[in-house]
């Protein structure tokens, strides 16, 4: 293995700049705060560079590798004529703070897709300023939260969450000051109308709930459930995590919802990169509205007929009781136009995406389970379905129990030993309410012929002597990592010698 | 079927699992909550008529590559290597995942370590995470982990001194962070010349931290800030917003005590590309490591010994800890801090010097350009400026901005869309790629205005 810091040639810089304007630059910096010492960053060329990180890349799975049946997480194809066009000038190298007339293009695409997550998610205004699914939370609990005190609802300090959800919400909710009141699931993992009934109260300022749940089960009851916490004076939050099941289907606002965010890192096809950069945009109902961070794009009619042709002169626009901002900026503009790009795609036909993903799903799951296959002595030792639905959305879940108790093998055994196959672990021991559970998210963008061969190796792989899947994985660049040396010895930068 | 492989394919599928159509897939959903009409917006398009709109679109904007542009304001018109966007958007990189499978996600989770080190030596403290969303998020989440660490042992419960010169933007995000969670926030005051006052520095002993930013938002270095953990001594915390780049010529704060540094990663690695996505630094002292928010990696040996990285001290996380995290961040933006990694590593320290003695170069000529127009004159005339600095002139900032504007020139960010008090205030912010017919310029179009509004 080679690290970065392994190159350390002479003094001089892998990059090419052109010398400072003036010379003696130093001297506007008082000897007081000059910096003594350089950082030991690499000294390497470019062509040194280029190795190490196709090298590294090289040792990194992403969607382009293979199939990435990451649940909850909606791993979809990531276009490429996004990326090209985030490339482009009038995006890369665009000030946020330039005046409005410089920058109506951009504003033209804020508005219009603030304008198609309204209609998507049956909401009235939306901000894309959240540049996570995360901070979308916090910023819509923020809104609520002003909200409530605008009404003198301040006695109101609870947010309610049911046992199933992403651990985001509550630690959203707690970072804006509120004590968290969580509901145990029922008994087939769907939401507790009675649990929720015992919950609410005047001092419930608001639920947080994402439908389908993260069993990938529909909530039949969800208008009933925005109905109590109504009736009680709490306000209603859709976690869009989930979007992906539903888009075109329903919408949160038919299911009495007053806020939503939407990731557009998992619905509208921003790549994750790693683990970011996300976007988190929310959409309110119009009581929520007067709130939201600013600034929000907004249009009037142009006489001119607009620096975009369009008609419209297009402006930023502050709602009179906003909060204020969660990003600096205007939140992650580029995450937005690759999400333009992408809705450009579908237009109206976007329910096809959600066709697609809730079909795959379906078809996965059912290929796995399905008693009549030939790997029939395999499905006999198979774990309990974590999801007892006859129809999932687009995402399922599994539980190994069964196969712990009769071989011990744990699903974080399966996870990695689906590593040697060429696949992406599923999402590994969530949601809690399920044991030793698999959460399996397929997306539309993989093909029948994929989804056939996945099955059939999960099904080879639990018919595998214990041994070799308890001690996977084999073939991956390192075997099994020990995460417990990690956090115990926490190496967590290179010490240099001298 | 270019985005959807199984298009087409639908029935047999369904077929298979013994359904009729794709709406039995969609029978779970209740009759009074499903929408039926289909949704009212435009046709879909092909990827080149995608293009076409794209390019118009966005070629609708001015570039601030296009004319000769001063507006930093806290982002930088750098000049990002090409072999960065090249690289970094490999689909190894850009397709995958946070690394929670370190046995094959080795590569993003080494090129976040090699990160983490070049953070640490940059700012000079042991401790980086693998990025938050953007500067402001970084200085409200460090307050939040100080009060944390530092709450206990503090004589003042909960207060934290943040510095008069952080721009109302970002303090707007350090309000909303810090508003439910017991922190009170007071106002550390500067002296005439932009300077922090230590005197009122001293009041700040015993509370759980104090917040500055070095430089301030005036673009203005300050000596003082060095002394300030001295006088607030070990039981509070001091935090550091820093110019990532400025540390090339300026001293690390790690190294004049500073607790936490925070601040914008952008300079490094990407363009201003619209305010997002960008990525902010957070660096820390060991104390503070187990409370801190985001994500780090740690380097560690696999079942066969061999060396391997992965994520580490996840438990502080929320989604293993929940409402007790130490932060609800869970997406961040790790695919910029690894352009930030390529981009610092291609520098290398010599470019990294060289880099800041540019932006130095190009402020204090473009400085002693401006200062030359008579009428304008400097907001704090002795204090050294990096990057930016502000003046005052003869009229209303944003009708100056409007003028030069309409003559080809971004001339600078008017002060008075921050303080009401500062109308009359324009910053100016120079970067690496100023160049002398730039400030030329910057110079004429400034002068035209203050002729006209003099006359």
């Amino acid at each position: 293995m080679s690290e970065i810091f392994d190159f350390n040639g002479a003094k001089g810089s892998g990059w090419s700049q052109p010398e400072p304007m003036k010379e003696d630059a130093i001297n506007t910096i008082p000897s007081s705060l000059r910096r003594s010492t350089l950082p030991r960053w690499p000294r390497a060329s470019e062509p040194e560079l280029v190795r190490h990180y196709t090298w590294l890349s090289q040792r990194n799975f992403g969607i382009d590798t293979g199939f990435y049946p990451l649940g909850s997480c909606t791993m979809k194809h990531n276009p490429r004529i996004n990326e090209r066009i985030v490339q482009l000038p009038g995006i890369d190298r665009i000030h946020p703070l330039q005046p409005e007339h410089q920058i109506q293009g951009l504003l033209s695409i804020f508005y219009e897709m603030q304008e198609m997550l309204e209609i998507c998610a049956g909401m009235d205004q939306v901000t894309l300023q959240p540049v996570a699914g995360a901070q979308g939370e916090f910023t819509a609990i923020r809104c609520i939260q002003e909200y409530h005190r605008q009404n003198g609802d301040i006695q109101r300090d609870k947010v309610i969450v049911p046992d199933s959800a992403h651990g985001t919400n509550p630690a959203s909710a707690a970072m804006c000051g509120y004590e968290i009141v969580e509901i145990p699931s029922g008994e087939d993992g769907r939401l507790d109308l009675d649990a929720l009934r015992a919950a609410v109260g005047e001092d419930t300022a608001a639920m947080m709930i994402t439908n389908p749940s993260t069993l990938g089960i529909f909530e039949p009851d969800i208008a009933e459930a925005a109905e109590i916490v109504h009736t009680a004076g709490g306000q209603m939050y859709y976690d869009g995590a989930n979007f992906n099941a539903i888009l075109g289907k329903t919408d949160p606002g038919r299911m009495g919802f007053d806020a939503v965010h939407y990731n557009l890192h998992k619905t509208f096809s921003q790549p994750h990169g790693g683990g970011g950069p996300g976007s988190g945009p929310i959409g309110v109902k119009f009581h929520l509205a007067d709130f939201l961070p600013s600034p929000i794009a907004d249009r009037e009619e142009a006489e001119d007929g607009g620096a975009t042709g369009d008609g419209y002169r297009y402006f930023w626009r502050t709602p009179p009781n906003s909060i204020g901002k969660v990003q600096q900026w205007h939140g992650n503009s580029g995450a937005v136009v690759r999400a333009w790009a992408y809705y450009r795609r579908y237009g109206r036909e976007l329910e096809l995406m959600s066709e697609h993903a809730v079909l795959n799903a379906n078809y996965l799951r059912h290929q796995i389970m399905n008693p009549n296959r030939e790997h029939q002595n395999s499905i006999h030792s198979m774990p309990v379905d974590g999801a007892p639905t006859e129809v999932v959305k687009h995402e399922f879940t599994l539980s190994m129990m069964p196969l712990k108790e009769t071989t011990g093998v744990t699903g974080k055994d399966i996870a990695k030993r689906l590593l040697d196959y060429g696949y992406m672990s599923p999402t590994l021991y969530f949601p809690m309410i399920v044991p030793e559970c698999l959460m399996i998210e397929p997306t539309e963008t993989e093909s029948r012929e994929v989804l056939d061969k996945f099955a059939e190796d999960f099904l080879t792989i639990l018919s595998e002597d214990p041994e070799v899947i308890q001690t996977a994985p084999h073939t991956t660049d390192v075997r099994r990592v020990d995460e417990v040396l990690a956090a115990r010895t926490l190496v967590l930068r290179k010490e240099f010698e001298d | 079927m270019d985005q959807l492989p199984n298009l087409g394919r639908e029935q047999e599928m369904l077929d298979s699992m013994g359904l009729k159509s794709i709406d039995d897939l969609f029978s779970d959903i209740p009759e009074d909550v499903r929408r039926i009409d289909p949704l009212p917006l435009r046709g879909p398009q092909s990827e080149e008529e995608i293009w076409a709109d794209a390019q118009h679109l966005l070629g609708a904007n001015i570039d601030l590559d296009s004319r000769p542009s001063f507006l930093s304001a806290g982002l930088a018109r750098n000049f990002v290597p090409t072999m960065v966007p090249m690289l970094a958007t490999r689909g190894e990189f850009l397709t995958s995942y946070t690394p929670y499978q370190p046995e094959v996600s080795q590569g993003m989770l080494q090129a976040m370590w090699e990160f983490q080190t070049m953070v640490s030596e940059l700012v000079g403290l042991p401790v980086s995470n693998v990025s938050m969303y953007d500067a402001s998020t970084a200085a409200a989440e460090a307050i939040t982990t100080a009060v944390r660490v530092k709450g206990r042992k503090a004589t003042q419960k909960g207060v934290v001194y943040v510095s008069q010169f952080v721009p109302p933007h970002r303090l707007s995000v350090i309000e909303n962070y810090t508003q439910g969670v017991g922190i009170e926030l007071r106002t550390l005051e500067h002296n005439s010349d932009g300077m922090v006052n230590l005197e009122a520095a001293s009041a700040a002993a015993g509370a759980c931290a104090v917040y500055v930013e070095q430089p301030n938002a005036f673009g203005e270095l300050d000596e003082g800030i060095t002394q300030i953990k001295e006088i607030i001594g070990e039981n509070t915390a001091l935090i550091v917003g820093v110019d990532a780049v400025s540390l090339g010529i300026v001293e690390a704060p790690g190294n004049y005590g500073a607790d936490i540094v925070v601040g914008e990663g952008q300079p490094f690695g990407i363009g201003p590309t619209a305010g997002g996505p960008i990525y902010g630094l957070f660096a820390c002292k060991k104390d503070y490591l187990r409370l801190m928010p985001g994500r780090i990696v740690g380097k560690t040996l696999d079942e066969d010994g061999n060396d391997a990285f992965t994520l580490t001290l996840s438990t502080r996380e929320q989604h293993i800890r929940r409402h007790r995290a130490t932060s609800n961040i869970c997406s961040n933006e790790t695919l910029i801090a690894l352009m930030g990694a390529m981009h610092m590593a291609l520098l290398g320290p010599e470019g990294l010097e060289k880099l800041a003695l540019r932006v130095a170069a190009t402020t204090e000529v473009t400085k002693q350009a401006i200062s030359g127009i008579p009428g304008v004159e400097l907001v704090d005339p002795k204090t050294p400026n990096f990057r930016e600095f502000a003046v005052k002139l003869p009229g209303n900032a944003a009708d100056a901005v409007a003028h030069m504007d309409a003559a080809g020139v971004l001339g600078g960010f008017p002060m008075g869309e921050w303080w009401d008090s500062m109308s009359s205030y324009l910053l100016i912010g120079c970067d690496e790629r100023t160049t002398q017919s730039d400030i030329d310029a910057l110079v004429s179009a400034l002068m035209a205005w203050v002729e006209e509004v003099s006359a």
